[in-house]
């Protein structure tokens, strides 16, 4: 109870008041959510991604469909949405309005264009509007906004960085971030690129492209538009993994500050995602489900954590998970783990059993109580039984010391 | 039926995987109908939230900020009538076991509390708290939020009020409101024990002591009496002194059981009859039999209390009203009661009840116990001046508390003659909150 913790930190050297930001998206479309996500205690926003003239958006409806897993909604979040249909004449009022009324908040104005100029321009008026920091969608998975369908500009590393240059030279003293996607084949080279091109940070990553389910009746793929479907960008706790790998790679191999987006639902995954690299966390389908009052338990959960761990500042949890990331090699085969079991704590579903004898390796048996019982000798210690068992601690993984093993041995033989 | 004879507590917390598949059915409803159907005010989707994010400290916290005594309420509410009755997952499937993921967070999560976060502002202003049931701790808690420096008096040598008292251990441990009495201390409560009126709570002792304003959470001391011949008879008890007795001493009730005896009548068809049945059936009684006026659905105890004594044992003589206690050589020996109905359909008081002629019975039982209800000590309302109901409760104002003595005010089952221990808790809250806009106003 005793320490202090101050829940602020910095990302591209500017102060957020806690890590939690909002993403862009429908949260941030509008001045007023903004202000009641301020109120509520965010410490930052990324406005919904603006541009100018000649970047159409036609948006249609519906463009959101939920992937739900068996029973629970919103396992993730698929959208066919599109940029802010707002024009950034309205976005440089709505900056000047936002930092006015808040000056502690953070406000980020995020964009996208589709030629030099006007990449540049964008950037210099969201600039001279007294936005805190520049983010650029390289990462719309969904529409047509480039020169060829379904392509993001973030996935071409010389585009990547010649085209954060171009930004830079119009965002003059405002921090410009990259806002990249996970969909390509080297995520190290691409976040090379955005700091070869000069950029402050970096956003890792952004929704997946994925086609979210089919009609089995008319069998018109979700979601159904007039008849047709198309791809659409997944995102929410699905993808969480996903994000987590990517922030990871980047930060242990590219020089550059890290904010993270991409299924992030509780001040849990925020302190993964910061411990594997990210300083600021960024949420979009986690307030678009249950609203910006979760803001609440993430700076409770948050500081609460931090107390108990005996740390001061959430900057202290940055990257210290990466240490214990190697490559498959450099993991040791020298210990043997073996599942064990908690007798008084089975209920008898024998979904253990099950999964190892039929994806495993045969090591249970079921006594006649339907007790399972744990052969050592063909435990692999794979681990899968214990990831399919519904009771927590039931099941659980312990190293076998070389000598007890033999001993163990010994004891059976005799 | 082998019911259990001893007061350990009957009901289990959740084990960690029960609590999250429990947790993760929660909807979290926007403006909540559990948080709005719960007296004391608990954000129930705030603290399930945060169990499932695995804050389970931040989770206890927001239980204790709204209501010092929610470990006891976790265990004791009638939450099928609250929280749970509201809980919009009724509709899906079935409501969420709010009460026991109460319980829950608060186990896993209370020894972590800030206790006393720093007051935003501390008053000099001294307020006086008579009586430590639920009512008076809840008010003499949120006013030391508030910044005042409160001195609770209780006449006896135990805080909790009934929750010490009254309450079996099976169903509230006494451990339980030792550690929310504890926490109470901790955040700033003084608590005085073997206090009666006749020294120094007399309000004029009061006031010279320097206390600016009074809360009265007194509750209801008096039992009500049958009136029924028989009374004075060896062999018949109060309830209410009955299972205090047993509460301060569940481990050997030696004594107790010799006077009680094997068979056991209890008149009385409200929580308290229950608890004293299921209690004597644990003492190791072989047979109790509860004679009620009321017919099986219209009990005034809580339904899962009825079935609970059901499944005790414990057997019922309902719609039926006692005639007499019969003695031998001035011990009871058994009681006559006889069958009634309702004159008046849905009305279930004793006024409305006809005697059906002809349905006279007859128990053999060794002891009696009256439980048919409580009232207040008058004696209170006169001390300070009080205005009360005919049924000797006192009346304040429905939004501060504030009684007749515009620097009296009261809560709890002395004011509303006796309903749940949430419902103290409400009105010791409201009642500070009365106290600090009065103070506020007549500095
Ligand atoms: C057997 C029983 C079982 C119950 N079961 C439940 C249940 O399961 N769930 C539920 O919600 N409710 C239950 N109730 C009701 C609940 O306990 C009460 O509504 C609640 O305790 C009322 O709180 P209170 O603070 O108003 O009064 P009390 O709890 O009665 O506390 C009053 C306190 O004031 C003290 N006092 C009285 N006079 C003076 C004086 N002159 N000077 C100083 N101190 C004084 C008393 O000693 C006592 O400590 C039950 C009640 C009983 C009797
Ligand atoms: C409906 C919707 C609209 C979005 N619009 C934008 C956008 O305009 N610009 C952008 O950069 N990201 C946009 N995103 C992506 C989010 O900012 C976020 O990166 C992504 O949803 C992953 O985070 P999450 O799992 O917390 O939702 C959008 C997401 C959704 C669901």
């Amino acid at each position: 109870m005793s320490q202090h913790v101050d829940l602020g930190t910095t990302f591209c050297g500017v102060s957020f008041d806690s890590p939690f930001v909002l993403a862009a998206s429908p949260c941030t479309d509008d001045a007023d959510m903004v202000t009641r996500a301020f109120q509520a205690g965010w410490a930052g926003a990324v406005l919904k991604t603006t541009s100018v003239e000649g970047t159409a958006v036609d948006l249609v409806y519906p463009m959101i469909v939920g992937l739900d897993h068996e029973g629970k909604r919103v396992f993730g979040l698929g959208n066919i949405d599109l940029i802010s249909q707002h024009h950034i004449d309205e976005i440089e009022g709505r900056i000047r309005v936002l930092k006015k009324a808040f000056p502690q908040k953070v406000v980020i104005a995020s964009m996208m264009a589709a030629i030099r100029e006007d990449w540049k321009t964008v950037a210099e008026r969201l600039s001279a509007a007294g936005v805190d920091l520049i983010e650029c969608s390289f990462s719309c998975p969904q529409g047509t906004l480039g020169t060829r369908p379904g392509f993001m500009l973030g996935q071409d590393p010389k585009l990547v960085r010649e085209v954060t240059a171009w930004v830079k030279e119009g965002a003059g003293e405002t921090p410009v971030v990259i806002k990249i996607t996970p969909q390509v084949a080297d995520i190290v080279e691409v976040a090379q690129a955005v700091k070869d091109g000069g950029a402050d940070g970096i956003c890792a990553s952004n929704t997946i492209p994925s086609l979210m389910g089919v009609d089995l009746e008319t069998f018109v793929p979700y979601p159904r538009v007039d008849g047709k479907s198309t791809y659409s960008g997944l995102s929410g706790p699905a993808i969480k993994p996903i994000t987590l790998r990517v922030i990871a790679e980047i930060a242990r191999n590219v020089q550059i500050p890290i904010t993270g987006t991409g299924g992030a639902a509780d001040w849990q995954d925020a302190v993964e995602f910061m411990l594997v690299g990210a300083r600021t966390v960024q949420f979009c389908t986690a307030p678009m489900h249950y609203g910006f009052r979760i803001i609440e338990d993430l700076t409770d959960g948050l500081e609460r954590y931090l107390r108990d761990k005996g740390m001061r500042s959430p900057k202290e949890l940055v990257g210290k998970s990466l240490a214990f990331i190697t490559s498959h090699e450099g993991l040791s085969q020298a210990k043997k783990v073996v599942s064990r079991i908690r007798p008084e704590l089975c209920i008898k579903d024998d979904l253990c059993y099950l999964a190892c004898r039929d994806g495993g390796h045969q090591a249970i048996e079921l006594d006649e109580n339907r007790l399972p019982l744990l052969d050592e000798e063909k435990c692999v210690g794979c681990g899968l039984c214990l990831t399919v068992c519904p009771v927590s601690d039931c099941l659980y993984m312990e190293e076998v010391k070389p000598e007890q093993r033999e001993d163990s041995q010994e004891g059976e033989r005799s | 039926m082998g019911h259990v004879k001893d007061f350990r507590e009957i009901e289990q917390t959740y084990l960690p995987h029960q609590a999250l598949l429990e947790a993760s059915r929660c909807l979290f409803c926007h403006d909540a109908p559990c948080s709005n159907a719960c007296p004391a005010g608990i954000d129930v989707a705030g603290f399930i939230r945060r169990l499932k994010s695995g804050n389970r400290a931040g989770a206890a916290q927001l239980i204790f900020q709204a209501n010092v005594l929610g470990d006891t309420c976790s265990r004791v509410c009638p939450v099928e009538t609250l929280c749970q009755e509201a809980c919009s997952h009724t509709e899906l499937l079935e409501p969420i076991q709010i009460g026991r993921l109460q319980r829950y967070a608060w186990e896993k999560g209370h020894s972590h509390l800030d206790v006393a976060p720093a007051l935003t502002k501390t008053r000099e202003m001294k307020v006086a708290a008579v009586g430590a049931g639920p009512a008076g701790l809840a008010a003499a808690a949120e006013l030391t939020r508030l910044g005042y420096k409160v001195e609770v008096f209780e006449a006896t040598s135990r805080a909790g009020g009934v929750l010490a008292t009254g309450i079996p251990a099976y169903r509230l441990p006494r451990s339980v409101v030792e550690g929310e009495v504890d926490l109470i201390r901790r955040l700033g409560v003084k608590i005085s024990y073997n206090q009666g009126f006749d020294g120094q709570l007399n309000p004029d002792a009061l006031r010279a002591k320097g206390f600016r304003a009074i809360f009265l959470g007194t509750g209801l001391g008096q039992s009500v009496r049958a009136q029924i011949p028989g009374e004075d008879l060896k062999g018949v008890f109060w309830a209410k002194e009955l299972l205090w007795a047993i509460k301060e001493d569940p481990g050997s009730h030696k004594d107790l059981c010799a006077k009680l005896g094997r068979r056991v009548a209890v008149i009385g068809g409200g929580n308290v009859a229950i608890d004293t049945a299921c209690s004597l059936l644990r003492l190791g009684a072989d047979r109790v039999e509860m004679v009620c006026l009321e017919g099986p659905q219209e009990m005034p105890a809580f339904p899962s209390e009825v079935r609970f004594a059901w499944d005790d044992g414990v057997e019922f003589h309902t719609r039926s009203k006692p005639l007499r206690i019969l003695g031998e050589g001035g011990r009871v020996v058994g009681m006559e009661g006889v069958g009634i109905r309702w004159k008046k359909p849905g009305l279930f008081v004793p006024d409305n009840a006809v005697v059906i002629e002809g349905t006279e019975f007859q128990l053999r039982v060794d002891s009696l116990v009256e439980a048919i209800g409580q009232r207040p000590d008058e004696t209170v309302a006169k001390i300070y001046g009080l205005e009360t109901s005919p049924a000797g409760l006192v009346i304040v104002d429905s939004e501060t508390g504030q009684t007749s003595n515009p620097s009296v005010f009261a809560g709890g089952d002395v004011v509303n003659g006796g309903a749940t221990v949430v419902q103290a808790v409400a009105e010791g809250k409201r009642a500070a909150r009365g106290i600090h806009r009065y103070l506020q106003e007549n500095r």
